[in-house]
Protein backbone atom coordinates (compact mmCIF):
# COMPACT_ATOMS: atom_id res chain seq x y z
CA UNK A 1 0.00 0.00 0.00
CA UNK A 2 1.06 3.41 -1.20
CA UNK A 3 1.27 6.44 1.45
CA UNK A 4 -1.15 7.92 -0.91
CA UNK A 5 -4.17 5.36 0.11
CA UNK A 6 -3.78 6.46 3.76
CA UNK A 7 -4.81 9.61 2.93
CA UNK A 8 -8.22 10.12 2.72
CA UNK A 9 -10.26 13.56 2.69
CA UNK A 10 -12.51 13.79 5.90
CA UNK A 11 -13.21 17.80 6.25
CA UNK A 12 -14.83 18.54 2.54
CA UNK A 13 -14.20 22.15 1.51
CA UNK A 14 -17.61 24.02 2.97
CA UNK A 15 -16.67 22.31 6.04
CA UNK A 16 -13.42 23.49 6.96
CA UNK A 17 -14.50 27.13 5.96
CA UNK A 18 -17.42 27.17 7.97
CA UNK A 19 -14.93 26.41 10.88
CA UNK A 20 -12.67 29.38 10.46
CA UNK A 21 -14.98 31.56 9.28
CA UNK A 22 -16.71 31.11 12.71
CA UNK A 23 -13.65 31.62 14.59
CA UNK A 24 -13.59 34.62 12.64
CA UNK A 25 -17.03 35.75 13.30
CA UNK A 26 -16.99 34.32 17.43
CA UNK A 27 -13.50 36.40 17.48
CA UNK A 28 -14.57 39.34 16.02
CA UNK A 29 -18.09 39.40 18.86
CA UNK A 30 -16.11 38.42 21.84
CA UNK A 31 -13.69 41.53 20.91
CA UNK A 32 -16.24 43.77 19.90
CA UNK A 33 -18.44 42.69 22.75
CA UNK A 34 -15.73 43.01 25.42
CA UNK A 35 -12.98 45.57 24.60
CA UNK A 36 -14.09 47.99 22.20
CA UNK A 37 -15.75 50.81 22.60
CA UNK A 38 -19.93 51.37 22.03
CA UNK A 39 -19.76 52.97 18.96
CA UNK A 40 -18.56 49.69 17.55
CA UNK A 41 -21.69 48.23 18.28
CA UNK A 42 -22.50 48.20 14.73
CA UNK A 43 -19.80 45.74 14.39
CA UNK A 44 -20.83 43.35 16.94
CA UNK A 45 -24.61 42.95 15.55
CA UNK A 46 -22.94 42.02 12.22
CA UNK A 47 -20.62 39.38 14.16
CA UNK A 48 -24.20 37.69 15.64
CA UNK A 49 -25.96 37.59 12.58
CA UNK A 50 -23.06 35.91 10.72
CA UNK A 51 -22.30 33.57 13.55
CA UNK A 52 -26.42 32.64 13.12
CA UNK A 53 -26.07 32.08 9.74
CA UNK A 54 -22.78 29.76 10.20
CA UNK A 55 -24.35 28.23 12.42
CA UNK A 56 -27.80 26.97 10.73
CA UNK A 57 -25.53 26.35 7.63
CA UNK A 58 -23.84 23.61 9.52
CA UNK A 59 -26.70 22.06 10.39
CA UNK A 60 -28.22 22.19 7.24
CA UNK A 61 -24.60 20.56 6.08
CA UNK A 62 -24.90 18.05 8.56
CA UNK A 63 -27.49 16.74 6.66
CA UNK A 64 -26.28 16.96 3.03
CA UNK A 65 -22.76 17.17 3.39
CA UNK A 66 -19.70 14.99 2.49
CA UNK A 67 -19.22 11.12 4.97
CA UNK A 68 -17.82 13.10 8.27
CA UNK A 69 -19.92 16.74 8.10
CA UNK A 70 -22.96 15.04 8.50
CA UNK A 71 -24.50 14.49 12.06
CA UNK A 72 -25.26 11.31 12.11
CA UNK A 73 -21.80 10.05 11.85
CA UNK A 74 -20.90 11.59 15.23
CA UNK A 75 -24.33 10.97 17.03
CA UNK A 76 -23.01 8.71 19.32
CA UNK A 77 -25.22 7.06 21.89
CA UNK A 78 -24.85 7.95 25.53
CA UNK A 79 -22.68 5.07 26.54
CA UNK A 80 -19.93 5.91 23.40
CA UNK A 81 -19.86 9.26 25.38
CA UNK A 82 -19.37 7.49 28.35
CA UNK A 83 -16.76 5.19 27.33
CA UNK A 84 -14.27 7.63 25.20
CA UNK A 85 -14.35 10.12 28.26
CA UNK A 86 -13.41 6.83 30.86
CA UNK A 87 -10.41 6.18 28.03
CA UNK A 88 -9.44 9.65 27.60
CA UNK A 89 -8.85 9.50 31.58
CA UNK A 90 -6.91 6.51 31.07
CA UNK A 91 -5.32 8.90 28.52
CA UNK A 92 -5.61 5.95 25.76
CA UNK A 93 -8.37 7.55 23.97
CA UNK A 94 -9.15 4.92 20.73
CA UNK A 95 -8.91 6.60 17.57
CA UNK A 96 -11.55 7.89 15.16
CA UNK A 97 -11.36 9.66 11.53
CA UNK A 98 -13.79 11.92 11.80
CA UNK A 99 -15.09 13.67 14.65
CA UNK A 100 -14.96 11.32 18.35
CA UNK A 101 -17.65 11.70 20.78
CA UNK A 102 -15.88 14.34 23.25
CA UNK A 103 -16.08 16.56 19.88
CA UNK A 104 -19.17 15.78 18.97
CA UNK A 105 -20.36 16.38 22.34
CA UNK A 106 -18.41 19.68 21.83
CA UNK A 107 -20.00 20.54 18.57
CA UNK A 108 -23.28 19.96 20.01
CA UNK A 109 -22.78 22.49 23.35
CA UNK A 110 -21.18 25.18 20.87
CA UNK A 111 -24.22 24.91 19.09
CA UNK A 112 -26.38 25.67 21.93
CA UNK A 113 -24.55 27.99 23.51
CA UNK A 114 -24.05 30.19 19.62
CA UNK A 115 -27.68 30.26 19.41
CA UNK A 116 -28.54 31.34 23.00
CA UNK A 117 -26.15 33.54 22.89
CA UNK A 118 -27.00 35.35 19.55
CA UNK A 119 -30.96 35.32 20.37
CA UNK A 120 -30.69 36.77 23.31
CA UNK A 121 -27.90 39.29 21.60
CA UNK A 122 -31.33 40.17 19.55
CA UNK A 123 -33.19 40.53 22.80
CA UNK A 124 -30.54 43.10 24.23
CA UNK A 125 -30.71 44.67 20.78
CA UNK A 126 -34.38 45.24 20.62
CA UNK A 127 -35.12 45.99 24.04
CA UNK A 128 -32.32 47.85 25.87
CA UNK A 129 -30.98 50.05 22.24
CA UNK A 130 -34.61 49.67 20.22
CA UNK A 131 -32.91 48.53 17.60
CA UNK A 132 -33.04 45.75 15.11
CA UNK A 133 -35.99 43.58 14.25
CA UNK A 134 -37.18 43.47 17.83
CA UNK A 135 -36.92 47.00 18.68
CA UNK A 136 -41.23 46.84 18.21
CA UNK A 137 -41.57 44.27 20.92
CA UNK A 138 -39.10 43.43 23.48
CA UNK A 139 -39.36 46.35 26.34
CA UNK A 140 -36.38 47.21 27.95
CA UNK A 141 -37.23 45.35 31.04
CA UNK A 142 -36.98 42.15 28.63
CA UNK A 143 -33.49 43.54 27.00
CA UNK A 144 -32.16 44.04 30.67
CA UNK A 145 -32.85 40.59 31.66
CA UNK A 146 -31.71 39.15 28.32
CA UNK A 147 -28.50 41.16 28.37
CA UNK A 148 -27.61 39.40 31.65
CA UNK A 149 -28.49 36.05 30.30
CA UNK A 150 -26.60 36.74 27.19
CA UNK A 151 -23.15 37.77 29.81
CA UNK A 152 -23.25 34.56 31.36
CA UNK A 153 -24.09 32.27 28.09
CA UNK A 154 -20.52 34.22 26.76
CA UNK A 155 -18.47 33.09 29.64
CA UNK A 156 -19.71 29.42 29.10
CA UNK A 157 -18.84 29.73 25.57
CA UNK A 158 -15.84 31.08 26.54
CA UNK A 159 -15.19 28.01 28.89
CA UNK A 160 -16.29 25.98 25.92
CA UNK A 161 -13.44 27.19 23.60
CA UNK A 162 -10.67 26.69 26.01
CA UNK A 163 -11.72 23.36 26.52
CA UNK A 164 -11.85 22.55 22.76
CA UNK A 165 -8.40 23.69 22.42
CA UNK A 166 -7.49 21.68 25.31
CA UNK A 167 -9.12 18.95 24.03
CA UNK A 168 -7.69 18.96 20.49
CA UNK A 169 -3.88 19.69 22.20
CA UNK A 170 -4.63 16.68 24.81
CA UNK A 171 -5.80 14.08 22.11
CA UNK A 172 -2.82 15.16 19.74
CA UNK A 173 -0.54 14.32 22.31
CA UNK A 174 -2.48 10.37 23.42
CA UNK A 175 -3.42 9.58 19.95
CA UNK A 176 0.17 11.18 18.34
CA UNK A 177 -2.59 12.38 15.23
CA UNK A 178 -2.25 16.03 13.81
CA UNK A 179 -5.94 17.10 14.22
CA UNK A 180 -5.11 21.05 13.33
CA UNK A 181 -4.01 20.62 9.66
CA UNK A 182 -6.76 18.12 8.48
CA UNK A 183 -8.43 21.87 9.24
CA UNK A 184 -6.98 23.38 6.71
CA UNK A 185 -6.07 20.63 4.14
CA UNK A 186 -9.29 18.03 5.09
CA UNK A 187 -7.00 15.52 4.86
CA UNK A 188 -6.12 12.66 7.21
CA UNK A 189 -4.03 9.85 6.98
CA UNK A 190 -5.29 6.61 8.56
CA UNK A 191 -3.67 4.44 10.45
CA UNK A 192 -2.37 1.07 9.25
CA UNK A 193 -4.87 -1.37 9.34
CA UNK A 194 -8.12 1.58 10.25
CA UNK A 195 -10.72 0.93 7.78
CA UNK A 196 -12.74 3.92 6.60
CA UNK A 197 -16.50 3.57 5.98
CA UNK A 198 -18.24 4.32 2.99
CA UNK A 199 -17.69 8.23 1.97
CA UNK A 200 -20.81 9.36 0.93
CA UNK A 201 -20.94 12.46 -0.78
CA UNK A 202 -21.98 15.94 -0.36
CA UNK A 203 -25.57 16.92 -1.67
CA UNK A 204 -24.75 20.58 -2.32
CA UNK A 205 -27.90 21.48 -4.30
CA UNK A 206 -30.19 20.68 -1.69
CA UNK A 207 -28.37 21.89 1.00
CA UNK A 208 -28.82 25.44 -1.16
CA UNK A 209 -32.34 25.01 -1.38
CA UNK A 210 -32.77 24.76 2.01
CA UNK A 211 -30.47 27.02 3.24
CA UNK A 212 -31.87 29.47 0.35
CA UNK A 213 -35.87 28.57 2.29
CA UNK A 214 -34.21 29.33 5.85
CA UNK A 215 -33.04 32.64 4.73
CA UNK A 216 -36.43 33.09 2.73
CA UNK A 217 -38.36 32.42 6.01
CA UNK A 218 -36.47 33.66 8.66
CA UNK A 219 -35.28 36.91 6.77
CA UNK A 220 -39.26 37.99 5.84
CA UNK A 221 -40.32 36.96 9.47
CA UNK A 222 -37.09 39.45 10.59
CA UNK A 223 -37.77 41.88 7.80
CA UNK A 224 -41.47 41.92 9.04
CA UNK A 225 -41.03 42.54 12.43
CA UNK A 226 -38.53 45.37 11.88
CA UNK A 227 -41.30 47.34 10.10
CA UNK A 228 -43.08 47.81 13.53
CA UNK A 229 -42.26 51.40 15.05
CA UNK A 230 -39.84 50.89 18.25
CA UNK A 231 -41.18 50.53 21.49
CA UNK A 232 -41.19 53.23 23.77
CA UNK A 233 -40.60 56.04 21.37
CA UNK A 234 -42.86 58.61 21.29
CA UNK A 235 -42.82 61.08 18.34
CA UNK A 236 -41.95 64.13 20.16
CA UNK A 237 -44.05 67.37 19.49
CA UNK A 238 -41.64 70.26 19.69
CA UNK A 239 -43.04 72.85 22.05
CA UNK A 240 -41.79 75.94 20.96
CA UNK A 241 -41.49 78.28 24.34
CA UNK A 242 -39.18 75.24 25.27
CA UNK A 243 -37.20 75.34 22.34
CA UNK A 244 -36.68 79.29 22.13
CA UNK A 245 -36.22 80.50 26.05
CA UNK A 246 -34.57 76.65 27.25
CA UNK A 247 -32.33 77.04 23.77
CA UNK A 248 -31.44 81.11 24.26
CA UNK A 249 -28.91 79.81 26.78
CA UNK A 250 -28.13 76.02 26.28
CA UNK A 251 -28.56 72.53 24.16
CA UNK A 252 -32.61 71.43 24.15
CA UNK A 253 -32.23 68.71 26.23
CA UNK A 254 -34.30 65.95 25.39
CA UNK A 255 -37.13 65.61 28.01
CA UNK A 256 -36.46 62.16 28.45
CA UNK A 257 -33.21 62.81 30.59
CA UNK A 258 -34.63 63.11 33.79
CA UNK A 259 -37.90 62.08 35.44
CA UNK A 260 -40.70 64.08 35.90
CA UNK A 261 -40.08 65.02 39.97
CA UNK A 262 -36.65 66.52 38.78
CA UNK A 263 -38.32 68.92 36.06
CA UNK A 264 -40.98 69.96 38.20
CA UNK A 265 -38.41 71.02 41.20
CA UNK A 266 -36.30 72.56 38.03
CA UNK A 267 -39.15 74.34 36.69
CA UNK A 268 -39.96 75.81 40.24
CA UNK A 269 -36.72 77.32 41.21
CA UNK A 270 -35.68 79.38 37.40
CA UNK A 271 -34.78 82.16 39.51
CA UNK A 272 -31.81 80.04 40.44
CA UNK A 273 -31.22 77.83 37.39
CA UNK A 274 -27.78 76.32 37.73
CA UNK A 275 -26.13 80.11 38.98
CA UNK A 276 -28.52 82.12 36.84
CA UNK A 277 -31.89 83.34 36.99
CA UNK A 278 -33.45 82.13 33.94
CA UNK A 279 -37.24 83.00 35.60
CA UNK A 280 -40.03 83.82 33.00
CA UNK A 281 -43.46 84.52 32.54
CA UNK A 282 -45.59 82.32 34.50
CA UNK A 283 -47.49 81.67 31.64
CA UNK A 284 -44.60 80.28 29.86
CA UNK A 285 -42.97 78.44 32.46
CA UNK A 286 -46.64 76.85 33.08
CA UNK A 287 -46.57 75.85 30.19
CA UNK A 288 -42.78 73.92 29.36
CA UNK A 289 -43.04 73.02 32.85
CA UNK A 290 -46.80 71.18 31.66
CA UNK A 291 -44.77 69.85 28.39
CA UNK A 292 -41.69 68.54 30.60
CA UNK A 293 -43.97 66.49 32.76
CA UNK A 294 -45.64 64.85 30.24
CA UNK A 295 -42.55 64.28 28.29
CA UNK A 296 -40.37 63.28 30.90
CA UNK A 297 -38.11 59.70 31.44
CA UNK A 298 -41.29 57.42 32.28
CA UNK A 299 -43.11 58.29 29.34
CA UNK A 300 -40.31 56.67 27.43
CA UNK A 301 -38.93 53.17 27.02
CA UNK A 302 -35.20 53.85 25.67
CA UNK A 303 -32.32 52.90 27.27
CA UNK A 304 -31.51 56.79 28.37
CA UNK A 305 -35.03 56.98 29.72
CA UNK A 306 -34.37 54.08 31.80
CA UNK A 307 -31.54 55.00 33.07
CA UNK A 308 -32.47 58.58 34.02
CA UNK A 309 -35.75 57.76 35.56
CA UNK A 310 -34.13 56.58 38.21
CA UNK A 311 -32.21 60.02 39.17
CA UNK A 312 -33.15 61.11 42.21
CA UNK A 313 -35.36 64.38 42.19
CA UNK A 314 -33.42 65.80 45.41
CA UNK A 315 -29.90 65.18 44.57
CA UNK A 316 -28.82 67.07 40.81
CA UNK A 317 -30.82 68.28 38.15
CA UNK A 318 -27.91 68.21 35.96
CA UNK A 319 -28.04 65.51 33.60
CA UNK A 320 -23.91 65.72 33.46
CA UNK A 321 -23.59 65.47 37.32
CA UNK A 322 -25.38 62.08 37.49
CA UNK A 323 -23.83 59.23 38.42
CA UNK A 324 -24.94 56.97 35.59
CA UNK A 325 -23.60 60.18 32.63
CA UNK A 326 -20.49 60.09 34.59
CA UNK A 327 -20.41 56.23 34.47
CA UNK A 328 -21.10 56.22 30.89
CA UNK A 329 -18.52 58.69 29.99
CA UNK A 330 -15.41 57.93 32.26
CA UNK A 331 -13.34 56.73 29.41
CA UNK A 332 -13.65 60.36 27.70
CA UNK A 333 -10.97 62.28 28.99
CA UNK A 334 -11.27 66.08 29.75
CA UNK A 335 -9.44 66.96 26.77
CA UNK A 336 -11.50 65.54 24.46
CA UNK A 337 -14.51 68.26 26.07
CA UNK A 338 -12.35 70.90 25.32
CA UNK A 339 -12.39 70.69 21.70
CA UNK A 340 -14.04 72.82 19.72
CA UNK A 341 -16.55 70.85 18.12
CA UNK A 342 -17.62 69.18 21.41
CA UNK A 343 -17.66 72.21 23.12
CA UNK A 344 -18.08 70.93 26.56
CA UNK A 345 -20.36 68.52 28.41
CA UNK A 346 -23.16 70.50 28.14
CA UNK A 347 -23.58 69.70 23.99
CA UNK A 348 -24.74 66.37 24.37
CA UNK A 349 -25.66 66.43 20.01
CA UNK A 350 -22.00 67.37 19.40
CA UNK A 351 -21.06 63.79 19.72
CA UNK A 352 -24.81 61.98 19.96
CA UNK A 353 -25.90 62.72 16.90
CA UNK A 354 -29.37 61.41 17.91
CA UNK A 355 -29.43 63.29 20.83
CA UNK A 356 -32.63 65.65 19.83
CA UNK A 357 -34.79 62.01 19.10
CA UNK A 358 -33.85 61.03 22.67
CA UNK A 359 -32.16 57.52 21.35
CA UNK A 360 -28.63 57.95 21.90
CA UNK A 361 -27.48 55.16 20.17
CA UNK A 362 -24.42 53.42 20.39
CA UNK A 363 -23.65 53.77 16.72
CA UNK A 364 -24.78 57.32 16.74
CA UNK A 365 -21.95 58.52 18.84
CA UNK A 366 -18.60 60.42 16.42
CA UNK A 367 -16.59 62.42 18.81
CA UNK A 368 -15.26 65.68 16.40
CA UNK A 369 -11.40 65.11 15.96
CA UNK A 370 -10.61 68.40 16.61
CA UNK B 1 -49.25 100.18 -23.09
CA UNK B 2 -44.95 101.01 -22.70
CA UNK B 3 -46.03 104.04 -20.30
CA UNK B 4 -48.17 101.41 -18.28
CA UNK B 5 -45.68 99.02 -18.14
CA UNK B 6 -42.93 101.27 -16.73
CA UNK B 7 -45.57 102.95 -14.05
CA UNK B 8 -46.41 99.55 -12.71
CA UNK B 9 -42.42 98.62 -13.05
CA UNK B 10 -42.09 101.89 -10.82
CA UNK B 11 -44.56 101.12 -8.29
CA UNK B 12 -43.68 97.82 -7.73
CA UNK B 13 -39.77 99.20 -7.10
CA UNK B 14 -41.12 101.79 -4.68
CA UNK B 15 -42.98 99.36 -2.65
CA UNK B 16 -40.24 96.97 -2.32
CA UNK B 17 -37.96 99.70 -1.61
CA UNK B 18 -40.38 101.41 1.04
CA UNK B 19 -41.68 98.48 2.88
CA UNK B 20 -37.83 97.08 2.86
CA UNK B 21 -36.68 100.71 4.22
CA UNK B 22 -39.39 101.17 6.63
CA UNK B 23 -38.68 98.02 8.32
CA UNK B 24 -35.19 99.05 8.99
CA UNK B 25 -36.94 102.69 9.88
CA UNK B 26 -39.77 100.87 12.69
CA UNK B 27 -36.37 98.76 14.28
CA UNK B 28 -34.71 101.95 14.54
CA UNK B 29 -37.36 103.85 15.64
CA UNK B 30 -38.50 101.20 18.23
CA UNK B 31 -35.27 100.92 19.55
CA UNK B 32 -35.41 104.46 20.05
CA UNK B 33 -38.27 104.54 21.66
CA UNK B 34 -37.55 102.37 24.58
CA UNK B 35 -34.29 104.26 25.40
CA UNK B 36 -36.10 107.46 25.24
CA UNK B 37 -38.65 105.75 27.71
CA UNK B 38 -35.71 104.59 30.42
CA UNK B 39 -34.25 108.33 29.63
CA UNK B 40 -38.26 109.97 30.80
CA UNK B 41 -38.35 106.68 33.66
CA UNK B 42 -34.40 107.68 34.71
CA UNK B 43 -35.05 111.46 34.63
CA UNK B 44 -31.37 112.30 33.44
CA UNK B 45 -29.62 112.32 30.44
CA UNK B 46 -28.06 109.03 29.58
CA UNK B 47 -24.19 108.43 28.93
CA UNK B 48 -22.57 105.90 26.96
CA UNK B 49 -19.38 106.43 28.81
CA UNK B 50 -21.82 105.25 32.00
CA UNK B 51 -23.21 102.26 30.24
CA UNK B 52 -18.89 101.28 29.51
CA UNK B 53 -18.75 100.94 33.20
CA UNK B 54 -21.50 98.89 33.63
CA UNK B 55 -21.05 96.54 30.99
CA UNK B 56 -17.97 95.83 32.30
CA UNK B 57 -18.39 96.38 36.24
CA UNK B 58 -17.64 93.20 38.63
CA UNK B 59 -19.84 95.13 41.21
CA UNK B 60 -20.01 91.74 42.97
CA UNK B 61 -23.90 90.98 45.03
CA UNK B 62 -24.84 88.65 42.32
CA UNK B 63 -24.22 84.92 41.67
CA UNK B 64 -20.94 83.85 42.16
CA UNK B 65 -21.24 82.44 38.38
CA UNK B 66 -21.82 85.79 36.54
CA UNK B 67 -19.68 88.44 38.37
CA UNK B 68 -20.24 90.75 35.04
CA UNK B 69 -21.85 90.92 31.77
CA UNK B 70 -18.70 90.11 30.38
CA UNK B 71 -18.48 86.30 31.58
CA UNK B 72 -20.89 85.54 29.34
CA UNK B 73 -21.24 88.78 26.35
CA UNK B 74 -17.35 88.77 26.30
CA UNK B 75 -14.71 91.72 26.60
CA UNK B 76 -16.03 93.76 23.89
CA UNK B 77 -19.80 94.16 22.57
CA UNK B 78 -18.63 94.01 19.06
CA UNK B 79 -17.30 90.31 19.75
CA UNK B 80 -19.96 87.36 19.73
CA UNK B 81 -19.78 86.25 22.98
CA UNK B 82 -20.89 82.49 24.66
CA UNK B 83 -23.05 81.26 27.70
CA UNK B 84 -21.89 79.29 30.63
CA UNK B 85 -23.87 76.31 29.10
CA UNK B 86 -21.53 77.22 25.24
CA UNK B 87 -24.75 78.68 23.28
CA UNK B 88 -23.49 81.71 21.07
CA UNK B 89 -24.55 85.03 22.10
CA UNK B 90 -24.71 87.82 19.12
CA UNK B 91 -22.40 90.48 19.77
CA UNK B 92 -24.36 92.84 21.78
CA UNK B 93 -23.40 96.21 19.43
CA UNK B 94 -26.18 97.45 17.41
CA UNK B 95 -23.35 98.18 14.23
CA UNK B 96 -22.72 94.16 14.44
CA UNK B 97 -26.41 93.20 15.35
CA UNK B 98 -28.89 95.48 14.12
CA UNK B 99 -32.14 93.86 15.46
CA UNK B 100 -30.61 94.28 18.77
CA UNK B 101 -33.02 96.07 21.75
CA UNK B 102 -36.01 96.22 18.90
CA UNK B 103 -38.18 93.99 20.62
CA UNK B 104 -39.81 95.60 24.13
CA UNK B 105 -40.63 92.28 25.96
CA UNK B 106 -36.98 90.34 25.11
CA UNK B 107 -35.31 93.56 26.28
CA UNK B 108 -37.12 93.36 29.30
CA UNK B 109 -36.76 89.44 29.79
CA UNK B 110 -32.91 89.84 29.39
CA UNK B 111 -32.27 93.11 32.11
CA UNK B 112 -34.54 91.19 34.91
CA UNK B 113 -32.69 88.12 34.46
CA UNK B 114 -28.91 89.45 33.71
CA UNK B 115 -29.37 92.06 36.23
CA UNK B 116 -30.81 89.74 38.71
CA UNK B 117 -27.60 86.92 37.95
CA UNK B 118 -24.38 90.24 37.47
CA UNK B 119 -25.80 92.45 40.10
CA UNK B 120 -28.18 90.64 42.48
CA UNK B 121 -31.22 92.90 41.91
CA UNK B 122 -33.10 94.57 39.23
CA UNK B 123 -31.35 97.68 37.13
CA UNK B 124 -32.42 101.14 37.24
CA UNK B 125 -34.07 103.06 34.30
CA UNK B 126 -31.04 105.47 33.98
CA UNK B 127 -28.44 101.86 34.36
CA UNK B 128 -30.55 100.35 31.67
CA UNK B 129 -30.52 103.73 29.74
CA UNK B 130 -27.26 104.04 30.24
CA UNK B 131 -26.33 100.49 29.00
CA UNK B 132 -28.65 101.06 25.64
CA UNK B 133 -27.10 103.90 25.06
CA UNK B 134 -23.53 102.32 25.07
CA UNK B 135 -24.39 99.43 23.24
CA UNK B 136 -26.49 101.49 19.95
CA UNK B 137 -23.21 103.70 19.91
CA UNK B 138 -21.46 100.66 19.44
Amino acid sequence: MSDHEHRIKVWDIPTRLFHWLLVVAVGTGLITGFISPEWWMGIHIWAGYGTVLLVVFRLVWGVFGSEYSRIETFAFTPGEVIAHLRELIFLRPLHYIGHNPAGAMMIFALIFFLFGITISGLLVLGGEENQGPLAGVISYQVGDVAAEVHEVLVFVLMVLISLHIIGVILEMRLTGENLITPMFNGHKVIPEGEVASELRSSKPLLAAIFLFAFAVISGSVLWALSTMPPSGIIQLAKNANYTAECGDCHEVYHPSLLPKASWAKLMKDLENHFGEDASLDQGVTDGIAGYLQAHAAEAWDTEASNRFSKVSSTTTHQITATAYWKRKHKDIGAEVFKRKGVGGKVHCSSCHLDAASGRFDDQKIKIPEQ
Amino acid sequence: MKTLKNTIAIAATAVLFSSVSSGIVVAISTRDTIIKDFAVKAGAPLSAERGKALFETKAGGGKPETPSCTTCHGASPMNTGKTRAGKLIEPMAVSKTPERFTEIKKVKKWFRRNCKSVLGRECTPQEKGDFLTFMSSK
